[in-house]
């Protein structure tokens, strides 16, 4: 027996998993419906697929939400899981799972996939025959996605670096890199059964003026992490940043380079897709704007030619949505989508440079750190400053770099730490703001940059 | 100025705590952050190792209630900690309350300051008054 089939072994033998039988998932996987399986529906690029979010507790709950769904006419449903889980807690989610269904009320903010189990949710999935997210944000996601893909989920969102970054004060960094090595192996194991399991990275991160060249740069290495381990099928993504034409240039550059890299390690036959997620800082609390926000969102997508868009609800600022609501933000935008037709052609080739410049010279920083493995490279460059992101939580990450807003609201960075950006770039970034502000009114204008869409 | 600073609890709300690093760095404070998710013996270990003069501690989600209680208690095991400015701000209660209500409260738990959503700059204009004051008295 190899050595991960060992790791398996270990890691379903878990008082919360009733007998995992690996002989009967495989042949499940063999010969499951390629309407499962999003990967498919990405091949047939007919559209752009529509995937709102959302988990409730208990089973009854989440089949009717899919109903509503799928009523809205979904492309992707989502399996949000809950918190307790995502923390490996299955006990604590086992009995708020009990209270959730001796009540009305729910107890957990997700599904507890790994309690219910994947004998009973795939019962659910089969039923629908859609395609489903796997949403959590969990640093060890292995006995996750193996119930998970047990269950019929064919894309898992998610990475070492996405997952932890923005939640985290101090898990270890190098034991998540560990984890999700084990989540691509399986996942790439997998795919050579059927068609190819989807893996998404998290491009929003703290959602908190991350500025586009540290997005991308994080999209590339997780998804280069995927890659080397045999996954076929990845997407990158990002988030609405406030301006139309930084959104527009950031995912010209990500579909560049993104191919770019994957060829560099031999990966070129893997299918790289693109998913645009809608404005996810600080919503307005009057729903009608909230409404407008998300179509805005909408349009901005289309215009980036994004492959799959993640949807929000009016309900946003004021906590987890009712199904109701969640499908009609699936039913708005499947409706602008349609409508949206003749989108002109938008070029500006002077940002698209100044991003690759900083792109570039942060992925040959983090390729040339003396560690032997790539995923050790990345660890490295996080720890030692190279990458920096704005607003993580995380001890590791150094806080250095600042960002703020220039007059067209484009995220620009003014301090770089020890992100070994371009004197040209850096040149070029601070052009565009009003520097000669005191540190005072520049924390005043931070504060206004983050809240813009309230 | 030495400033010990840092979010009290469980609490993982960074966007504040961050600009707070930056104002106080920009009114010439010599600042120490501690973070997010900051347990009290954290703050006390931390504030007798740098020397610090001010002691800030933040809370959003409003759990400082619940960890402020102890303040007194924990900070007379540390001997060399009784001249430090303690100060406290944010949301400093979970759902809604009064400043009247909340600030009294506060102080009877060992704050010298309390600010209960008040602006950043308001309050460390206020801070840098109190110590000036402080070094005449």
């Amino acid at each position: 027996m190899n050595l991960l089939q060992e790791e398996r072994e270990i890691i379903l033998s878990n008082e919360f998993v009733d007998s995992f039988d690996f002989a009967e998932v495989e042949e499940f996987v063999r010969n499951a419906d390629k309407e499962l399986f999003i990967s498919h529906h990405f091949a047939q690029n007919k559209k752009m697929l529509v995937q709102p979010r959302g988990g409730f507790p208990t089973y009854e709950k989440q089949f009717a939400l899919n109903e509503f769904f799928v009523n809205a006419n979904v492309d992707v449903l989502p399996l949000t899981i809950d918190s307790n889980t995502r923390l490996n807690d299955y006990a604590t989610a086992k009995k708020m799972l009990r209270l959730s269904e001796e009540s009305e009320q729910d107890m957990l903010n997700g599904y507890p996939l790994v309690n219910h189990g994947y004998r009973t949710t795939r019962k659910m999935i089969t039923h629908f025959n859609k395609p489903v997210s796997l949403r959590h944000g969990t640093p060890d996601a292995r006995l996750l996605i193996e119930t998970a893909i047990a269950s019929g989920i064919f894309e898992i969102e998610g990475g070492p670096i996405t997952y932890l970054l923005p939640y985290s004060k101090n898990f270890p960094l190098d034991k998540a890199f560990l984890y999700w090595k084990y989540v691509e192996r399986v996942c790439a194991n997998y795919s050579k059964l059927n068609l190819p399991i989807n893996r998404e990275s998290f491009g929003p991160l703290t959602a908190t003026l991350v500025p586009p060249a540290i997005t991308i740069v994080i999209q590339l290495l997780e998804m280069l992490l995927s890659l080397e381990e045999g996954v076929k099928s990845f997407s990158v993504s990002f988030s609405q940043s406030g301006s139309m034409n930084q959104d527009i240039v950031t995912g010209a550059v990500i579909k560049k380079l993104a191919s770019y890299y994957a060829e560099q390690i031999g990966c070129g036959d893997a299918v790289i897709n693109l998913v645009y997620h809608q404005w996810m800082g600080a919503f307005p609390t009057n729903k009608n704007f909230a409404e407008s926000l998300i179509n805005t969102s909408t349009v901005i997508a289309a215009m980036v030619g994004a492959n799959k868009i993640i949807t929000k609800t009016r309900e946003e600022a004021s906590g987890i949505p009712t199904k109701e609501a969640n499908a009609k933000t699936v039913a708005n935008t499947q409706y602008t989508l349609g409508i949206l037709n003749g989108l002109p052609k938008i070029v500006d080739e002077e940002e698209e440079e100044n991003l690759t410049l900083a792109v570039k010279a942060v992925m040959e920083a983090v390729f040339n750190n003396e560690a032997d493995t790539l995923w050790r490279k990345v660890f490295n460059s996080i720890k030692d400053g190279t990458i920096d992101v704005p607003f993580s939580p995380h001890i590791i990450n150094h806080n250095e770099m600042i960002t703020i807003r220039d007059r067209d609201k484009n995220i620009r960075i003014i301090e770089r730490g020890n992100v070994p950006l371009p004197d040209r770039f850096l040149k070029y970034e601070r052009s565009k703001c009003d520097l000669n502000k005191d540190t005072t009114s520049i924390v005043n204008d931070i504060i206004q940059d983050i809240g813009i869409m309230q | 100025m030495k400033v010990v600073t840092g979010v009290v609890g469980n609490d993982i709300h960074v966007v504040a705590n961050r600009l707070i690093e930056l104002s106080l760095n920009a009114r010439g404070f010599e600042v120490f952050n501690l973070g997010v998710n900051t347990y009290l013996e954290e703050f006390f270990d931390a504030a007798v190792e740098t020397g610090a003069d001010v002691l800030l501690i933040s809370s959003l989600n409003g759990e400082a209630e619940g960890w402020a209680r102890e303040v007194k208690l924990l900070k007379e095991n540390y001997k060399t900690l009784d001249d430090i400015v303690m100060v406290i701000g944010g949301n400093l209660v979970v759902g809604t309350a009064d400043a009247d209500i909340i600030i009294p409260k506060y102080k009877k738990y060992g704050f010298d300051l309390v600010f209960h959503q008040v602006d950043l700059n308001e309050g460390l204009d206020t801070l840098e008054n109190y110590l000036k004051e402080r070094k005449t008295a």
